[in-house]
């Protein structure tokens, strides 16, 4: 089993979503988060005094996954947010030890 | 038919039988209302009418009507002073949304705490002595009637100081319809002097020490120097001293009201400080955006509402039809103080700055109260265009040079720009207007009009005087009263956000509040506080939470 985190551009969640919902997948988890990368946020002017925007808005998606829908999965994210700007964001993948679905008990690939 | 679609047909056949009986009926009164209000109504309403049909062709038929007219005047007059007080009361609500909205979410509690108890402190103060000392002697207002109460002033002749008669609405027979009234109007007045200091003591002022400002304000700092102006007192008086044009002006009050507040703030402002972050070691100046813009664009239209009482109010009567150009001046400025400040943000800094465009607005209407009577349309244009300037270079002159911190741009909108009003009487007031101002003859009249330097030079003065006053009195009142009071709040509640510590509860409790800005304590609850050493704009993190993007 696998977790993919995504965190891509807000406006993009729905696309992203629909994505998703395209092929099939059950559920996604999705957070606001906020947070700056290589650009380290961007530079403003409030009342005549700059600032820097530090920590840019951005939401972070996360999906359970069989190993072998992983890679579509991951692909399909990267596909829907992509925009081409700096910003778009970053889709990783990790491997997961054990999944329980807290209704029914159930384990592994069935609680999926 | 289903039950459901009998249920609407009934419903509709009522609604429609309802408008029938209500058109097919023709029996109506006065509905164009050219009756209502005639003989029969002055006859019944003045003394000596009773059972006659008509005014007897008389003295004595002349006489009612006279009375009655007379009444009717000063009802209209008081209707209209009353109702435009009702207005600059409600820019309360303009200033609290304003300076909240400037200001960060952590403090909002705060901040408006302070508005609503400047409210009611400063009133009671006025009540007990500031009323008196501004207006004890201002002698009979014509457009009031009667024959006022209000005629005790310390000093002789056009040397007036301080208002000796109306302590607690009483003391020499000041219990009377017209004073009451004229207080309604003052107080909202000093009201507005009272929460422009909120503007630059925000975030950082222990709420003991906020109380000890207000109360300044409210019995000394503005009805003072308030009576120097209008109550009779010497500034006015400089027209019959000194020669100097209709001496002092001020309609509305740029100096009385905006300059004293802004300048007090100002020497609020250095006693206290500024805010942790706000400049760094080596004095620039960062940003510390406020929580709400949208607060502070309602908080700015709500203001230019209110000053449509403010000034066109300031005649004190409705009879005064000089209310059409006070009024449409008034708007004129508020705009292109608002255009210009706009047009230079976005030419300086490359975007229109709300918050600064806002505060242009304001800066018109500040600049426009004095000359809002005596100047024409395209005088208040220029007035409120200068005006826009004046308040952007006023925030960047405080922020990179005097290195005073200011949250909402008080001094520059309300001192800067309340001096600069006061000027424009004395250059633009083009002789339309104020014939026997000051009990000078002849109407006010600027520089570039009749070419004399006398109207200036008294405007010179209030604007002088006024600052000495504002600025040096409640300078003085802080430095003496931080000796017995804490003023400011320790560094630790100023991180944290004064809310809690001052008052035991948050403003918006539901929400975790951010800790990206400048002085912001990381979290609400069990923040790790201390005064923060690294830079804002240094682009360097300033928490180890980092969320990979």
């Amino acid at each position: 089993m696998k977790l993919i985190t995504a965190v891509v551009k807000p406006f993009k969640l729905d696309d992203v979503k629909t994505a998703l919902t395209e092929i099939g997948l059950p559920g996604i988890t999705v957070t606001e988060v906020r947070g700056f990368g290589r650009q380290r946020g961007h530079t403003e002017v409030y009342r005549g005094a700059e600032y820097t925007v530090e920590f840019v808005p951005k939401v972070r998606l996360e999906v359970l996954t069989d190993d072998d829908s992983a890679q579509r999965v991951h692909d399909a994210i990267v596909e829907a947010a992509r925009t081409g700007q700096i910003g778009d964001g970053k889709v990783w993948i990790t491997p997961v030890e054990a999944v329980t679905r807290v209704r029914t008990g159930d384990m592994g690939n069935d609680a999926l | 038919m289903s039950n459901r679609q009998k249920f609407i047909a009934l419903t509709l056949l009522t609604f429609i039988s309802l408008i029938a009986v209500g058109a097919l009926t023709h029996h109506h009164g006065d509905a164009a209302g050219l009756t209502t209000g005639n003989t029969a109504d002055f006859l019944g309403s003045s003394t000596g009418g009773q059972g006659a049909t008509s005014v007897p062709v008389s003295q004595v038929g002349i006489n009612q009507l006279a009375n009655e007219s007379g009444h009717l005047h000063v009802a209209i007059n008081f209707v209209w002073l009353l109702i435009t007080g009702f207005l600059v009361l409600f820019m309360q609500v303009g200033f609290a949304f304003l300076v909240t909205g400037l200001t960060r979410a952590k403090n909002a509690g705060h901040m408006m705490m302070m508005n609503i108890a400047a409210f009611a402190v400063a009133l009671i103060a006025y009540y007990a002595v500031g009323f008196a000392f501004q207006f004890g002697g201002v002698a009979p207002v014509a457009n009031l009637g009667g024959a006022s109460p209000l005629n005790n002033i310390f000093g002789h002749g056009n040397a007036g100081v301080i208002g000796l008669h109306g302590f607690f609405l009483q003391s020499g027979r000041t219990y009377d319809v017209g004073v009451l009234a004229f207080f309604l109007f003052q107080v909202v007045f000093m009201e507005t002097a009272g929460y422009i200091i909120i503007g630059a003591i925000a975030e950082r002022i222990s709420f003991a020490g906020f109380i000890l400002a207000e109360l300044a304000m409210g019995a000394i700092v503005y009805p003072i120097y308030g009576n120097w102006l209008w109550g009779g007192g010497w500034l006015a008086h400089l027209g019959a001293s000194l020669g100097w044009g209709n001496g002092a002006v001020d309609f509305a009050g740029s100096g009385v009201v905006h300059a004293t507040g802004g300048w007090a703030a100002l020497a609020l402002a250095m006693v206290l400080g500024p805010r942790i972050g706000k400049f760094n070691k080596d004095k620039s100046p960062n940003a510390i955006p406020g929580h709400s813009i949208p607060y502070v664009v309602v908080g700015t239209l709500i203001l230019v509402f209110g000053w449509m009482g403010f000034n066109p109010g300031s005649t004190f009567g409705a009879t005064d039809l000089r209310i059409g150009v006070v009024a449409v001046n008034t708007l004129l400025s508020a705009c292109f103080g608002f255009v210009f400040a706009m047009a230079w943000t976005a030419y300086k800094y490359g975007k229109p700055d709300i918050s600064m465009s806002c505060n242009g607005m304001l800066a018109g209407l500040v600049a426009i109260t004095a000359p809002c009577a005596f100047v024409a349309p395209w005088a208040a244009s220029i007035i409120g265009a200068i005006a826009g300037l004046l308040v952007c270079g006023g925030v960047w002159f405080f922020d990179h040079k005097a290195h005073i911190d200011d949250p909402c741009g008080a001094i520059s909108v309300h001192g800067i720009n309340g001096a600069w009003g006061i000027i424009a009487v004395g250059l633009f007031a083009d002789g339309t207007y104020g014939d026997g101002w000051n009990g000078i003859k002849g109407p006010v009249k600027g520089l570039f009009y009749n070419g004399h330097w006398g109207q200036l030079l008294a405007q010179i003065a209030h604007v002088v005087v006024g600052f000495a006053w504002a600025w040096g009195v409640m300078w003085l009142i802080f430095v003496i009263g931080k000796r017995f009071i804490k003023i400011r709040v320790s560094p630790e509640v100023e991180l944290e956000g004064l809310d809690l510590p001052e008052f035991g509860v948050l403003a918006y409790p539901d929400f975790v509040l951010s800790s990206s800005d400048v002085g912001h304590a990381p979290t609400q609850t069990g923040a790790v506080v201390g005064p923060p050493t690294t830079t804002y704009s240094s682009g360097e993190p300033q928490s180890d939470e980092r969320s990979p993007q």
